[in-house]
C-alpha cells in the first residue's frame, strides 16, 4: 500500500526540516511556507492530511487556509492539525464570532514527535 | 443684581430655585386669601366694626389673581426657558399686587389701627430674600408713602377709626423703621447665605470637573494597562515559537528520528542555534524598550547633543556591513544640528536600527542615503533606501511591537519586529516623531525628527499621558 502523504504548512524552515524528519519514517511529505504555497499545492495533488501553523505572514493565516479548505467540495474531507505556537484560547479569542472551529485537532508548539505521529495516525485511520 | 459675573448655569439654578420660590408663594396667596375669606365672614360676628366684612373684597381680589398665577407657573416650569432675570421681574409684580392688596386690606380695616398692619414685614422679608433690598427700599418705601397717603389725608368712610393725628404719625414713624429694619436685616443675613450658596456651588463646579478629569485619566490608564498585557502576551508567543523550534530539533536529534552523522543533523543543529541566536536578540530587544520605558533605567540626559556626529558615528560602524552586502552608504550633515538635550546612547540606538534596516532591505548594488539637517525647529535624521519597500496596507502598523511585513520576513528571517518600536520611543522621548514613506520595491525613507528645543521643557522621566495632568 502506497504511503499516505501530509502536507505540512510553516513558515519556520527549521522547524519544517524537523518536523519533516519525524513525519517522513510513516508519510510522503511535502511542505508550503505560507497559505498561498499550501493552497495550489493541495490544488494541484490533495494531500490525506495537512498540518498547518497558524501565524504566518498574516496573523490567521492557518484558520484562513482551513475555511478555505473547509468551504469547498474538493478539500472538505482532508482533515485539518493545527500545530501552532499560539495557544487556542488566545486564537479563537481573536477570532471572535467563530461558531465552528475548520479543523480536526489543535497541537501546541513544541509538539513530542510520537504525539505527533499518533494524532496522524488516529486521524488517517 | 447681585447675580452679575456669574457663569450661565449658575443662572439656571437661581431661576429653577426662584421659580420653586414663586410656586411656594402662591400656596401661600391661598391660605391667605382663605384666612381672609374666615375673617371678613367671623369678624361682625364677634363684635368687630362691620365694615370690616368688606374685607372678602380683598380676599376675592386675591384669590382670582392667584388663580391667574397658579395657571401661569405650570406654563413657566413646561417653557423651560424661564430665564432669572424675567422671574424676578414676575416676582417683583407679584409682590406689588400683593402690597397693594394688603394697603386696601390696611385701609378697610381701620387705617392707622388697622391689626394687619405688621403684616407688611412679611413681604419685606420674602421680597429681600428673593429679589435684592435696593428694589424692596424701594418698595418700602412706596409702600410707607400710600400709607402717609392714607392716614393722613383723614379718616375717610371706610371704617377708618377716629385717631388723633399725632398718633397716626406715630403709627406712620414705627411703620417707617420696622419696613427699613426688615429690609436691611434681611439683606445682611441672605446674602451672606447667597454667597455661601454661590461657593458651594463654585465648589460642586469644581469638584465635577476634577472628577471628570480624573475619570479620563483613569480611562487612559486602563488603556496603558491593557496594552500592556496584550504586548506581555504578544511577548511571549514570539518567545514561544521559536523556542519550540529548538525543542523539537532537539528531540528530533536525540530520539534517533535523524542520523547524526547526516548533513541534515548539522543542518537541524544549526537552524536551532540560528534560533537561539533570535531569541537572543528579542530579548535584548525587549530589554531595550523595557529600559526605555522605565524612566529610571534611562542612560542621563546630556545638553548639546550633536546629531549630526551621532550620525557620522553610526554610519562609520555600518560601512563594513554595506561593504558586506555591496550596497553604498553615503550621508551628507549639516554641522549645527545640535539638540538642546537628549540621551546619547539611545538616540544612537536609533539611528543606528534605522540605518541597519536600510541596508537590510536594500538589494545588492544599491545605496542608502544618510542626511541630518535643520528644519525649522527641527533636527532632521532622514535615511533613504532603494531597497523592497514597504506594503501601503502595513504603514499604519510599521511602529507596532512585533509587526513585520511579509515581504520583509520573506527578505530575512533576522529581525525581531521590535526595532521600529523602540526608534518610535526614542523619538518620542526626545519629544519628536518618526515617519516613514515608501514604494514597494522602490524604496523606503524613514525621518526621525527631534526638537532642537523642544524637548527640553518637558520632564525626561514623564510620559505623555501623565504631562496633560500636570499641564
Amino acid at each position: 500500500m502506497a504511503k499516505k502523504s501530509v502536507l505540512l504548512v510553516d513558515d519556520d524552515a527549521v522547524f519544517v526540516d524537523a518536523v519533516s524528519a519525524v513525519l517522513e519514517t510513516r508519510y510522503e511529505v511535502r511542505t508550503a511556507a505560507n497559505g498561498r504555497e499550501a493552497l495550489t499545492a493541495i490544488a494541484a495533488a490533495p494531500p490525506d492530511i495537512v498540518v498547518l501553523d497558524v501565524m504566518m505572514d498574516h496573523l490567521s493565516e492557518g484558520f484562513d487556509v482551513a475555511r478555505a479548505l473547509r468551504s469547498s467540495e474538493a478539500s472538505r474531507a482532508i482533515p485539518i492539525v493545527m500545530l501552532t505556537g499560539v495557544d487556542e484560547v488566545f486564537n479563537i479569542r481573536m477570532e471572535i464570532g467563530e461558531s465552528w472551529f475548520p479543523y480536526d485537532r489543535y497541537l501546541q508548539k513544541p509538539v513530542a514527535p510520537e504525539t505527533l505521529l499518533a494524532t496522524l495516525g488516529e486521524l488517517l485511520g | 443684581m447681585r447675580l452679575t459675573g456669574t457663569s450661565g448655569e449658575l443662572h439656571q439654578v437661581f431661576a429653577a430655585e426662584l421659580l420653586d420660590r414663586i410656586a411656594w408663594f402662591v400656596r401661600l396667596r391661598w391660605a391667605a386669601g382663605a384666612a381672609l375669606l374666615a375673617f371678613a365672614a367671623a369678624a361682625p360676628r364677634v363684635g368687630m366694626p362691620l365694615e370690616w366684612g368688606r374685607v372678602w373684597l380683598v380676599a376675592v381680589v386675591v384669590l382670582a389673581y392667584n388663580a391667574i398665577l397658579h395657571a401661569l407657573l405650570a406654563t413657566w416650569r413646561r417653557s423651560d426657558q424661564a430665564d432669572y432675570r424675567w422671574l424676578a421681574r414676575c416676582t417683583l409684580i407679584q409682590i406689588l399686587i400683593d402690597l397693594a392688596a394688603l394697603v386696601l386690606l390696611v385701609h378697610l380695616t381701620g387705617g392707622a389701627a388697622s391689626p394687619f398692619l405688621p403684616f407688611f414685614t412679611f413681604h419685606m422679608v420674602i421680597g429681600t430674600i428673593m429679589l435684592s433690598a435696593r428694589t424692596m427700599s424701594a418698595v418700602a418705601a412706596a409702600v410707607w408713602l400710600a400709607c402717609a397717603a392714607l392716614f393722613l389725608g383723614g379718616a375717610g368712610p371706610l371704617g377708618h377709626l377716629p385717631i388723633p393725628l399725632e398718633m397716626r404719625a406715630a403709627v406712620l414713624g414705627a411703620l417707617a423703621c420696622a419696613l427699613g429694619f426688615t429690609v436691611y436685616l434681611t439683606d445682611t443675613v441672605a446674602s451672606q447665605l447667597k454667597e455661601r450658596g454661590v461657593r458651594l456651588f463654585r465648589l460642586a463646579e469644581e469638584l465635577r470637573d476634577k472628577t471628570a478629569e480624573l475619570e479620563k485619566l483613569l480611562a487612559e490608564m486602563r488603556a496603558i494597562e491593557a496594552r500592556k498585557s496584550h504586548f506581555m502576551l504578544l511577548s511571549a508567543h514570539q518567545l514561544r515559537s521559536p523556542l519550540a523550534t529548538v525543542k523539537t530539533s532537539l528531540d528530533v536529534l536525540l530520539q534517533g528520528y535523524v542520523d547524526p552523522a547526516s548533513p541534515r543533523a548539522a543542518g537541524l543543529i544549526l537552524g536551532a542555534s540560528e534560533r537561539v541566536e533570535g531569541l537572543l536578540r528579542i530579548v535584548g530587544d525587549l530589554l531595550e524598550l523595557a529600559k526605555l520605558r522605565e524612566a529610571a533605567q534611562r542612560a542621563p540626559w546630556t545638553s548639546g547633543v550633536n546629531l549630526a556626529q551621532l550620525a557620522v558615528d553610526v554610519a562609520d560602524a555600518l560601512t563594513p556591513v554595506a561593504e558586506a552586502r555591496q550596497i553604498t552608504l553615503e550621508s551628507s550633515y549639516d554641522a549645527d544640528v545640535v539638540l538642546a538635550r537628549g540621551v546619547p546612547p539611545d538616540l544612537e540606538y536609533a539611528i543606528e536600527n534605522l540605518v541597519h534596516n536600510a541596508l537590510k532591505y536594500s538589494r545588492p548594488g544599491g545605496a542608502v542615503h544618510v542626511q541630518v539637517r535643520r528644519s525649522g525647529e527641527f533636527g532632521v535624521l532622514e535615511v533613504r533606501d532603494q531597497g523592497i519597500g514597504i506594503p501601503p496596507e502595513f504603514l499604519a502598523d510599521l511602529f507596532v511591537e512585533f509587526a513585520r511585513a511579509p515581504n520583509a520576513r520573506r527578505h530575512t528571517a533576522e529581525g525581531t519586529g521590535l526595532g521600529l518600536a523602540i526608534v518610535k520611543e526614542v523619538a518620542e522621548a526626545h519629544g519628536g516623531r518618526v515617519e516613514a514613506e515608501s514604494r514597494l520595491d522602490e524604496g523606503s525613507t524613514f525621518r526621525l525628527l527631534l526638537p532642537l528645543h523642544g524637548g527640553r521643557t518637558q520632564d525626561p522621566g514623564v510620559t505623555k499621558s501623565e504631562r496633560r495632568v500636570t499641564a
